[in-house]
């Protein structure tokens, strides 16, 4: 896996094109589920698959429990979406999207489910648009977990390289803040590194 | 079905419901799985709004999620776990079942955005939700079990004196109990070997048949002489047990320790004579018998001494009883550090001491009795009193009843005490 390395300019295209696709999460998050907010710039990094718990627990308070949603999409460029949001932040969404007080642990889910899902087809869309890709979501899967335990040992084990992009979503007037992190690997990098020259091409020819 | 860009049939044909629905909740298609499960005919629903069959439903989150696919071109989602089904579809399920209700996977996939029309899909996930309920409630049992197992192992840790090593004897876990009981940190002793606990006091045999014992998989129970971390004896009845793996190699050893520190005080006050601190009479008669018992060639080969210290009645007249106490202290004393350490002398009663030479041939028996008597012999009671012993001395002969032994170096002391004491006599 060597091989696996983006160029400064593959680097520079990447963060561009994320900034963007970030750009117009944030805004379809506000006019679809009337709620201002920020993203923050992405890191991005290529790590080992092993690392990745390193990454997740930096960005998280270690005892707070967490909701965590993971959705699939597949393609050229196909991966995985993390989206990592505390307990009582997502108390706040469900409050937020359910316009109830108490929201029910259903409804907490499922509002979780909701922003996931607006953000992450927000993001990956635009950027395989930028890219000329299809892509095609799955439906993602819910956990409520202790923080230590948002990336387990097995997971670990299933691939080497990853690449890391990270942001923290931030909705001040809802009191409400996640991390995001799209995880792509092995051949999904190289794929992208692929499409991103063609770009480039396209772009400076 | 104006707008359907597919064959009817093709939907029709599909094990899973898929319908037709624009912002105003207006049906415009709904396909063959939904009239049959849901007893709702398309011709009855087609062109009606799903508020009238459906009045239950959240529709502001419905809209919300319409919107969403509609905006994003990307499909939305209901949560599959949920408790609320998107439309109550009601299992035949004649078999027990924990469902009533189908659980429904929906996905709200863009349809004709132009239009705002959506396509909703119900899939049946029914059977896998079950076989989930299934895992978590057997998960939760496992987690119970589990719970339990804690907390009986918290209660051995506590109460229960344990050292894990591997089979090279390093210390892989020690029990709380043990810890507390040797004056240890766990995080100190773990990765020690274990003959740090050694006290050095017990013979090499002991260890060397313990190692043979365990090496060769099986179990060795044993009373042990240990140190704490602070060099204080510990005496522990101990039960080494080796740990083989599935394929019967010896992988590590499992000790188990009760404390008998106080069972080994009261053995050894229970052998002692209070006022001299050397054996008693119990002592030597225990050691008799077991000798007399099993005529074991390397016991039976000994000398018998009987020392009786020569005018004590006038030295407790004379002194009083404080002095004759002392009188048999030193004398006590001074037999001990004469022999060798293999000999064992006892306290017979009285003024009386015996003393047995074990291997010792008669020649050299005489010599350490003659050796014993002018010891003595130099010995001062509070720097003043000089003080002598008469000795009686013979050999055990193998079989004889023990008896007779004594009454041989009875008979000997006898003759010496006629014969003007302060000397050895020999009958054999």
């Amino acid at each position: 896996m060597n091989s696996i390395n983006f160029n400064e300019d593959q680097t520079d295209a990447l963060k561009e094109f994320m900034n963007i696709s970030v750009g117009q999460a944030t805004s379809h998050v506000a006019e679809l589920l009337d709620a201002f907010g920020t993203m923050h710039i992405p890191k991005i990094s290529i790590k080992d698959m092993s690392e990745l718990n390193q990454v997740v627990v930096e960005n998280i308070d270690k005892n707070l429990n967490y909701y965590v949603m993971k959705q699939l999409f597949a393609g050229k460029f196909g991966g995985e979406c993390v989206f990592i949001i505390s307990e009582d932040s997502a108390n706040n969404l469900g409050a937020h999207l359910y316009d109830i007080e108490n929201p029910l642990e259903d409804d907490i889910t499922d509002a979780v489910m909701e922003l996931t899902n607006i953000v992450t087809s927000s993001i990956v869309s635009r950027l395989t648009e930028e890219l000329d890709v299809q892509v095609q979501f799955f439906a993602p899967t819910s956990k409520l977990l202790n923080a230590s335990n948002i990336i387990d040992d097995d997971e670990v084990t299933s691939y080497s390289k990853i690449i890391v992009v990270s942001t923290e979503l931030e909705f001040k007037d809802q009191n409400i803040s996640a991390n995001i992190f799209i995880l792509t690997k092995d051949e999904a990098i190289i794929s992208l590194r692929d499409l991103i020259d063609k770009k480039l091409e396209e772009l400076y020819s | 079905m104006d707008n359907l860009k597919c064959p009817e049939v093709l939907l029709n044909s599909l094990e899973n419901g898929h319908f037709v629905i624009d912002e105003n909740f207006t049906v415009t298609y709904w396909n063959r799985w939904l009239s049959v499960n849901t007893q709702i005919a398309s011709k009855e629903i087609i062109g009606r709004s799903l508020k009238e069959f459906y009045p239950d439903l959240n529709y502001r989150i419905l809209l919300r999620k319409i919107k969403t696919a509609l905006k994003l071109n990307t499909p939305t989602f209901y949560d599959s776990n949920s408790n609320t089904v998107f439309i109550p579809i009601t299992r035949n399920k004649v078999t027990k079942t924990a469902l009533k209700l189908m659980q429904q996977q929906v996905t709200i996939s863009p349809y004709l955005i132009n239009e705002n029309k959506v396509m909703i899909s119900i899939y049946n996930i029914s059977e896998l939700y079950e076989t989930k309920l299934s895992l978590v409630k057997e998960i939760n049992k496992v987690n119970q079990l589990n719970k339990i197992l804690k907390s009986d192992k918290n209660i051995i840790d506590k109460n229960i004196m344990m050292m894990k090593t591997s089979t090279n004897g390093k210390i892989i876990d020690v029990s709380t109990l043990f810890c507390d009981f040797f004056e240890y940190e766990r995080d100190d002793i773990i990765g020690k070997k274990a003959s740090i606990l050694k006290s050095g006091k017990l013979p090499d045999l002991v260890y060397k048949e313990l190692w043979n014992t365990i090496t060769n998989n099986k179990s060795w129970t044993g009373e042990v002489e240990n140190i704490t971390s602070a060099g204080e004896s510990r005496w522990v009845q101990s039960r080494i047990t080796p740990i083989l793996n599935d394929d019967g190699v010896l992988v590590e050893f499992n000790a188990v320790y009760q404390d008998i520190t106080n069972k080994k005080l009261l053995e050894v006050l229970y052998v002692t004579d209070h006022l001299t601190q050397i054996y008693n009479r119990t002592y030597f008669d225990g050691l008799m018998t077991s000798i007399a018992l099993h005529q074991r060639k390397a016991d039976t080969d000994f000398i018998i001494l009987i020392a009786d210290i020569d005018y004590f009645k006038s030295i407790n007249d004379t002194y009083g009883h404080q002095v004759g106490d002392e009188a048999l202290k030193d004398v006590a004393k001074v037999l001990k550090n004469s022999l060798r350490e293999n000999d064992v002398v006892a306290r017979w009663g009285g003024e009386e001491f015996v003393i047995m030479l074990k291997n010792t041939d008669l020649d050299e028996a005489q010599m350490i009795a003659e050796k014993l008597r002018a010891n003595i012999e130099q010995t001062k009671i509070q720097d003043t009193i000089n003080i002598t012993i008469s000795i009686g001395l013979t050999k055990y002969n193998l079989g004889e009843d023990t008896n007779l032994t004594f009454k041989r170096a009875d008979n000997a002391l006898y003759k010496a005490k006629e014969s003007g004491r302060n000397m050895v006599v020999v009958e054999l």
